[in-house]
């Protein structure tokens, strides 16, 4: 799982896989979640806190955006998430969130990613998540640079994410690539190796 | 509580539909203090009398403006011990939204979360509604927000600019661009025509 | 044989000098140093993901593997060679610990060069597998890990065996190792027979490895082939499984508009 910033876009992108450790169950194992038109959250973990911290986020953000009649910022959905998670400190959910947008009214690009109990963190490049997160420090070092443009950013997210599965055992099998931009998000399925 | 004599709501409909509860409860209001608040283009006002029982008391020791978050503020008529309790749960319910949101608690936010509990004060057994009426004034999104709040837990908005609102308790007025001046001077020549009036 | 001391410890070797722990009766006591003060354990993680096979048939013996080396989830190699030519007429594979499979082969590589040397002719399997078996046995207990199949031809015919660090020796027909053995079982087992041609066999072996990295996350990267026949051992080829996959899927894709057709025919009369 990883999440870049770009020049006025941000990207997400994670593998497809679904397993329990070696064994290989679902390669359409989806991770990656809208949350609104210019908002997305990745939760890489374990699959049912995946899909249970996925539906307590939407019930907490629809709750949200019905009380204050506006739409919630990548920032305030952040705070939100980190303290949905610290509420269950001493039992935690099995996630790794990353966090990518722009916000609603300035469309200034956010990413962020946390621990499993919600302490944030807020770069300015990129953030990674999940089980080849070592790999993926090592290329998104070496292969982002400020200002990338759509086009390039969904070039470097995906050569970043692509290249460090060949060194992780278990993450691959298929790859989503989600870059947002003001006025349109392109999602883009990779063709990877299936081993 | 539910053992006890009092638990169930003493608020009750009268034949004709009225809640006499909460007519009791805007007649302790009106026994109050005035107050009054002042959208303006460029900010509001809210006022009120600052006048106590005896000349014995330290008059720095009457807080009756209060501060709830940087950009909100509040005042009353009616009963101070009701109204201050309200202030200790509308502090609270800013600072817990700030915990939650990373973000100040949009003033509309507050408002209304501050009426539900007035409203519970209504329906909830062995508790009587509050003896106050709120005036809460606010500035986000760039433009200042004004608004009352009744013991039944009713909330009204000031009128956006152009157009400037007075609200005093009870009484409600419009006037045509009004900037923060004239509306800091229109207040303190409402409060002192109604208590000249009294 | 020869007799040496480490320590106080005695182990009868042939020709070998391995460092052994320096206290009595290490396969019982080395086991105490796998725990931590809170009985944790803290064992040494090695290579443990492969998928290899091995099968007799009408043409000779086909060995099929894989060739990622993991070191837990980390992919150290994706071009490892998991098949070694211990001699021309003498292949072995590699699963479990792989610096205690490519030690031991080489130990044994050079085993049968001596008996060819001493004896004027080549060594049997059976007897080669044997001397395997015996030396890891010596080791047992020890923290060995290791699971291979010796593939040969010799004067009785095609042979396959069964090698592993426990002690286990057998001779088979058909035979899977490692973390994806049981995906490459469910393949071999329901395309094997005797009669397999020479290319079928090939296939075979190759299919069972491929749809073993699909699903075992520690195994994959390359498929090689490997026919033992009367002339000594062939290498068939090297696939990428990249390839294989979207070959494979392309005749599934295929073979699901031949079917549509042919139902289609057959509703149509």
């Amino acid at each position: 799982m990883v999440a870049m910033k770009g020049e006025n876009c941000v990207s997400i992108a994670a593998d497809r896989r679904f397993g329990i450790q070696a064994q290989t169950i679902a390669t359409d194992f989806q991770k990656i979640f809208q949350m609104g038109p210019h908002l997305y959250v990745g939760l890489p973990g374990l699959a049912t806190d995946t899909q249970t911290v996925m539906e307590k986020l939407r019930f907490r953000k629809n709750l949200y955006e019905l009380k204050e009649n506006r739409m919630m910022s990548p920032k305030v959905f952040s705070a939100m998430l980190s303290n949905m998670l610290y509420e269950k400190r001493f039992g935690p959910f099995f996630v790794e969130p990353v966090v990518a947008g722009l916000d609603p009214k300035t469309h200034e690009p956010f990413i962020c990613n946390m621990d499993l109990i919600g302490c944030i963190n807020l770069p300015n490049d990129f953030v990674v998540g999940g089980t080849a997160s070592a790999q993926l420090y090592g290329m998104c070092e070496a292969l982002w640079e400020p200002n990338l443009g759509p086009d390039d950013l969904f070039e470097t997210t995906s050569q970043a994410l692509l290249n460090a599965f060949d060194r992780d055992a278990i993450s691959g099998w298929g790859a989503t690539v989600y870059i947002i931009e003001k006025d349109k998000v392109t999602i883009r399925n990779l063709k990877t190796r299936m081993d | 509580m539910s053992t006890e004599r009092y638990s169930f709501s003493l608020t009750t409909f009268s034949p004709s539909g009225k809640l006499v509860q909460i007519e009791y409860a805007l007649a302790a209001v009106a026994a109050g203090a005035p107050s009054v608040g002042i959208k303006a283009s460029n900010g509001v006002v809210i006022a009120t009398e600052n006048k106590h029982k005896s000349i014995l008391y330290d008059e720095h020791s009457v807080h009756k403006v209060e501060m709830i978050t940087k950009h909100i503020g509040m005042i009353y008529s009616g009963m101070g011990p009701d109204y201050r309790l309200l202030v200790k749960q509308a502090r609270k319910m800013a600072q817990q939204y700030y915990l939650v949101y990373q973000e100040p608690i949009p003033t509309v936010q507050l408002v209304q979360r501050v009426a539900a509990v007035m409203q519970e004060y209504t329906q909830s057994g062995g508790v009587r509604p509050f003896g106050v009426s709120l005036l809460i004034c606010g500035w986000d999104n760039d433009r200042p927000y004004l608004f009352q709040c009744d013991p039944s837990g009713r909330i009204s908005l000031g009128r956006q600019p152009p157009w400037a609102r007075i609200t005093l308790t009870g009484r409600r007025f419009w006037k045509r661009d009004l900037e923060l001046d004239d509306a800091v001077h229109t207040a303190i020549l409402t409060l002192k025509k109604v208590l000249r009036g009294k | 044989m020869r007799t040496i001391c480490i320590g106080c410890v005695r182990i009868s070797q042939n020709n070998l000098e391995l460092g052994v722990p320096p206290f009595a009766n290490p396969s019982e006591n080395l086991a105490r140093f796998n725990k931590d003060e809170n009985g944790r354990e803290i064992k040494i993680k090695f290579d443990h993901g492969t998928t290899t096979l091995g099968f007799m048939y009408q043409g000779g013996v086909v060995l099929a593997v894989d060739s990622r080396a993991t070191g837990g989830q980390f992919i150290g190699s994706q071009t490892m060679k998991k098949i070694v030519e211990i001699n021309d007429f003498l292949l072995g594979t590699l699963a479990g610990g792989a610096a205690d499979c490519v030690y031991w082969d080489r130990v044994l590589a050079k085993q049968c060069r001596m008996y060819e040397l001493r004896n004027r002719e080549r060594i049997s399997v059976a007897a080669a597998s044997k001397l395997m078996a015996n030396m890891v046995y010596n080791y047992k207990g020890m923290g060995l890990s290791m699971g291979m199949m010796l593939a040969g031809w010799d004067k009785r015919g095609p042979q396959l065996y069964y090698v592993d660090s426990e002690g286990t020796r057998t001779p088979g027909k058909v035979f899977s190792v490692g973390s994806g053995s049981i995906y490459a079982f469910g393949v071999l087992d329901s395309g094997y027979k005797w009669d397999l041609k020479d290319e079928e066999a090939y296939d075979l072996g190759r299919r069972s490895i491929y749809h073993a990295t699909h699903r075992d996350a520690y195994s994959g990267g390359i498929v090689r082939v490997y026919h033992m026949t009367a002339n000594g051992w062939k290498h068939i080829d090297n696939n990428d499984c990249n390839d294989l996959h979207y070959k494979f899927q392309e005749e599934k894709e295929d073979l699901g508009k031949y079917n549509t057709i042919i139902s289609y025919l057959c509703a149509l009369f």
